[in-house]
């Protein structure tokens, strides 16, 4: 049986939503689906190498007077941060990051070098419109 | 099986993912199974209570038998025979 086809537009570089994103990734993996995902604006933002996993550079979606709280339970729950969520479902499935193009320039990013090394190549918005019209789920984020 | 049963039953591999949250127990559960062969029997150690319902659903819809969950104190273990 072929594997079902998720597309995700992560366009959010909120720490809150790249966790959610994270989680249902991880959903993903555990069910062999096949996940492109395509890296928008802010989200470019969270995959330069320079932001990343820091949570001091990371905002909160919504009620940014959380994030302390937030960041504790995460803690004690041992949840992965966003970063480890993504890399462990690129190794349970087949997983494709790919970085926008207009989106890595706004923040200085112009290589694939200048992000973190989960992202695979650079791409225009074609190759998401042709994704998400062959995708089995289709997400924004 | 009946819990009498389940714990009587020879298992190949034991799981333990209690102390971590959802999605941690499904993760581990699909990492582990990939290391037992057909027919053989895993058991996942969980405290979660979203795991208990979505791991035994999760096992079904990728061709593996679920056995049943037995309920010990302060944790539950989930039996799946792999498919």
């Amino acid at each position: 049986m072929e594997n079902k086809k998720m597309t995700l537009a992560l366009f959010s570089g909120s720490l809150d939503k790249l966790i959610a994103a994270g989680i249902i990734l991880s959903g993903a993996a555990a069910d062999d689906m096949d996940v492109d995902i395509y890296v928008l604006l802010q989200g470019a933002r969270a995959f330069k190498k320079e932001i990343g996993d820091d949570p001091d550079q990371l905002a909160m979606a919504e009620n940014p007077h959380l994030k302390e709280e937030f960041l504790k339970s995460l803690e004690t729950l041992k949840v992965n941060t966003w970063m480890e969520f993504f890399k462990e479902a690129k190794e349970l499935t087949n997983v494709k990051i790919h970085i926008c193009g207009l989106a890595g320039k706004i923040w200085g990013g112009e290589k694939l070098e200048d992000f973190v090394n989960l992202a695979d190549d650079i791409c225009g918005i074609g190759e998401y419109i042709t994704s998400a019209q062959e995708a089995d789920v289709h997400l924004f984020i | 099986m009946t819990p009498d049963e389940l714990t009587s039953v020879t298992v190949n591999k034991t799981v333990d993912a209690r102390g971590t949250a959802c999605p941690g127990p499904l993760l581990a559960a699909k990492k582990a199974i990939g290391e037992i062969s057909s027919g053989e029997i895993m058991e996942i150690l969980s405290s979660d209570e979203g795991t208990k319902q979505d791991v035994p659903k999760w096992a079904t819809k990728k061709g593996h038998e679920y056995l049943g969950t037995v309920e010990e104190s302060g944790f539950f273990k989930i039996y799946l025979k792999k498919g």
